[in-house]
């Protein structure tokens, strides 16, 4: 769902651009008081791993594609929605510049989408569903799910807005795309966290400590 | 349990491999937004496949256009398969180096005060 520069007006570009800085000095605040030495192996693989998943384009039927966001990963396994905003922000600047997916007028409301919407929607449906159901898995898995479709819909507005889609057909259309893709999405995420929790528990930080969940 | 250099290393192969997978096996299909984009601009049905000659009609009047040095993650027709992979691989690389340049950038910008 990398948006185009061609898909929103310069000045509607501006302003998801100051929202976004907004969020993005939050997150270089969280970097500096959050990520200590001992997370920055997985602030690496993390990144590496966003940008790879980002660029496997799977087939979801009805002639559409999608690739996955990472942004619940990002989040969920470092504990914050800011952990989130920090990689998603660095991997789209260099998807932008370097690749041409997703514009640059248009990089604030990418970084918006799928950093900040992505991020706070995945760390906080996790936390919420994880004091439900208990479960790591289901609560991860739906996360991710609801991280890659909200997003989605965010999107659709943004394009109501810029006068590029109309608001039901694009809702409608966005929404059943990436409610699809948004199902690989849970289950690469649960697989990740998966491994990751494996191979270093240690360096996890799955912010559900206490016996309560929360 | 891995240590810091292993983890690292296992992942990044890790990532480079779902790359390298991804030059070969992605899906040519437009992504859940063009795809919108095609339904709402009448050329492709909401379920249906994509026709061919399917393209999204971009009004660029008054936006800003860049040209990326390696558009759609490949180095252009002539490189095939190889430009891909050259891509993804400096792409992925990349991603880690911006990453850990800034982390360690605030890190060091905030020691002066300890």
């Amino acid at each position: 769902m990398h948006i185009p520069d061609a898909f929103i007006p310069i000045w509607q570009g501006a302003i998801y651009w100051i929202i976004a800085l907004v969020f993005i000095a939050l997150a270089l605040r969280w970097a500096k008081n959050e990520m200590n030495e001992e997370k920055l192996p997985l602030v690496a693989v993390l990144a590496a791993g966003i940008f790879a998943l980002q660029s496997f384009n799977l087939p979801v039927s009805m002639g559409t594609s999608g690739h996955l966001v990472g942004g619940a990963l990002a989040a969920i396994i470092l504990g914050s929605p800011f952990a989130a905003i920090f990689i998603l922000t660095l991997v789209l600047i260099v998807q932008a510049i370097l690749f041409g997916d997703g514009g640059i007028t248009v990089l604030g409301t990418n970084i918006i989408n799928m950093g900040v919407i992505g991020g706070f929607v995945g760390f906080y449906s996790f936390k919420g569903l994880m004091g439900v159901t208990k479960s790591m898995p289901v609560s991860v898995f739906l996360a991710a799910w609801l991280a890659c479709l909200i997003p989605a819909l965010a999107c659709a507005v943004e394009m109501f807005l810029a006068g590029t889609f109309p608001l039901t057909e694009g809702l409608v259309a966005m929404g059943i795309y990436h409610a699809i893709i948004g199902v690989i999405e849970g289950i690469v995420t649960v697989a990740a966290i998966y491994l990751i929790t494996t191979a270093r528990p240690d360096l996890v930080d799955i912010g559900v400590k206490t016996p309560s969940g929360a | 349990m891995m240590d810091n250099k292993t983890f690292i290393i296992a992942g990044i192969i890790v990532a480079l491999l779902i790359g390298g997978i991804a030059v070969f096996m992605a899906s040519g299909d437009p992504d859940g937004l063009e795809s919108t984009a095609l339904v709402v601009q009448g050329q492709k049905d909401l379920t249906g496949a994509t026709p061919e000659d399917a393209e999204i009609h971009e009004d660029l009047t008054g936006k800003f256009s860049y040209s990326s040095p390696m558009p759609d993650y490949s180095l252009g027709e002539s490189f095939g398969s190889l430009g891909g992979l050259i891509a993804i691989i400096v792409g992925t690389f990349l991603a880690v180096i911006v990453v850990l340049g800034l982390a360690y950038g605030i890190k060091l910008a905030g020691k002066p005060t300890k």
